[in-house]
């Protein structure tokens, strides 16, 4: 199980997304994806669209505005 | 507490959001006779710098035939009431930001995302000149108005999305 | 939940200290918005009524995370039509408030016509479309629409504020041509009100109907879960 992390400090909306999508498909089921962002919309456009495919996720505020979101690919 | 994370801290459901956009919209409309519509004060503010810089935009054609600006012929500028309005919507996110505790400077990347932005930005501008509004007034208060153009902007909107799609993920992802 | 998930949420946790808390400052800028309408209040009320409902607009679309651009992008880049449906549902609503108030103020005889003169009813043609195009496509590279950018700038996106300058002199540079554009296309083009067409009534119920479904197929479509152009 391997664990990757993807920057995704002052990006601006779909990208931290495509970003996300991109890495998901080099991965192996069971890896984890570490997702730095401070989009106020990625916590929300972002879940919604992993748990859609079916991947497990959840995120923590890390700081006033800064979120990491864990995402565990499922298949 | 409770209630309190509920309310300012875990995001809403984009329903709620819209059943609330919507009326507020209407209660705009009903109380001022106004729809909603940003752009009208963004060139308001435009107009008003060019004013201060020496120009005279008050005798463009623009505000001399069509007066889609809403004040009085001999109002200045700023007496556009969607100024405020604009205004007010940035400090009520600020506002609804703070209170949830999620206030961040965020700064700019590189300069290929400042290159983009200003792109992006201008061809915004421009375009709501062309078909008389941005997605607020040309879209979001065209439709329920029954206007044509609200329908023809909504699906030529799309069209340019996906061509903005394209070219995001090409340059800039 | 998964095992792996709530492991690595309870170690990252850990390594960060209690975050302090920006209510005060929110606190802060409630007491300047009641401020400016009760200055507003004195210049004229319909100036304090656009100050609070913007407030208010303000918070829905920050707390609802609530973007027109990604309504349009989302269904072609990752085919995810959530934003899209609730659009919709709000031009539904919208549609039904604003014959109530037609309604409501002319006593229910057509001849006031409140919408058509005090609405967003403008010419339609080719022009319409170069616009949105270039509008479209503006919004999806630069991250933000007219009422995403105004919301991310309280956000504290210094990108936005770029966004919103260059919006500024995009509006400008059109409003400058627009002699050019309104002598070849504009002045053309009819301006088509929908009741004008079909019976108020009609129009309305028509409306509803073709909102209602484009709402259905968006939700199939969201259904279909489709990844296109990627």
């Amino acid at each position: 199980m391997a664990e990757f992390r993807l920057d995704c400090l002052y990006e601006a909306c779909p990208i931290p997304l495509l970003k996300a999508h991109k890495k998901l498909q080099q991965m192996k089921i069971g890896d984890l994806l570490i997702l730095e962002t401070d989009h106020n919309c990625s916590i929300v456009n972002v879940v919604d669209w992993v748990k859609k495919q079916g991947h497990h996720v959840d995120y923590i505020e890390i700081t006033e505005g800064q979120w990491e979101i864990f995402i565990e690919k499922q298949k | 507490m409770k209630i309190y994370n509920k309310i300012f801290k875990n995001p809403w459901t984009y329903r709620t959001g819209a059943v609330l956009l919507a009326t507020f919209n209407i209660l705009l409309f009903y109380t001022t006779g106004r729809m909603w519509r940003v752009t009208n004060g963004i060139v308001s503010i435009g107009a008003f710098i060019l004013e201060k810089i020496g120009l005279e935009p008050s005798k463009w054609y623009y505000f001399t035939t069509y007066r889609n600006i809403d004040i009085k012929t001999s109002e200045s500028f700023l007496a556009n009431p969607y100024i405020l309005l604009n205004l007010a919507i940035i400090l009520g996110a600020l506002i609804s930001v703070l209170l949830a505790s999620e206030f961040k400077w965020k700064k700019i990347k590189s300069k290929k995302q400042l290159g983009f932005a200003l792109l992006g930005g201008v061809m915004m501008g421009y375009g709501t000149r062309l078909s008389f509004g941005c997605n607020i007034g040309g879209y979001f208060s065209a439709i329920p108005s029954f206007s044509l153009h609200g329908w023809v902007f909504a699906f030529f909107m799309l069209v340019g999305a996906w061509v903005g799609s394209k070219i995001l993920v090409r340059y800039l992802l | 939940m998964s095992k792996a998930i709530e492991e690595l949420k309870l170690k990252r946790q850990g390594q960060f200290k209690k975050r302090s808390s920006q209510v005060p400052c929110g606190m802060i800028c409630i007491v300047l918005a009641v401020a400016i309408y009760a200055l507003s209040l004195q210049i004229s009320t319909n100036h304090s009524t656009f100050w609070i409902i913007g407030i208010l607009i303000g918070v829905t679309l920050q707390r609802s995370k609530f973007c027109f651009s990604a309504s349009f992008r989302d269904p072609v880049l990752v085919g995810s039509t959530s934003l899209l449906k609730a659009i919709i549902l709000a031009l539904i609503i919208s549609t039904i408030g604003f014959v109530a108030i037609e309604y409501s103020n002319s006593g229910g005889s057509e001849s006031l016509d409140w919408i058509k003169t005090m609405g967003q009813v403008h010419p339609v043609g080719i022009h319409t479309a170069i616009g949105a195009i270039l509008f479209g496509a503006g919004m999806v590279i630069a991250g933000g629409c007219a009422s995403g950018f105004l919301m991310r700038m309280g956000e504290g996106f210094l990108l936005q504020i770029v966004v919103f300058f260059a919006f500024m002199m995009g509006a400008v540079i059109g409003t400058w041509h627009f002699e050019f554009w309104d002598k070849v296309l504009i002045s053309n083009s009819p301006t088509i009100f929908i009741p004008d067409y079909v019976a108020l009534p009609f129009a309305t119920i028509g409306q509803v109907i073709i909102l209602l479904f484009l709402y259905f197929l968006a939700d199939w479509y969201d259904k279909k879960n489709s990844i296109m152009s990627m």
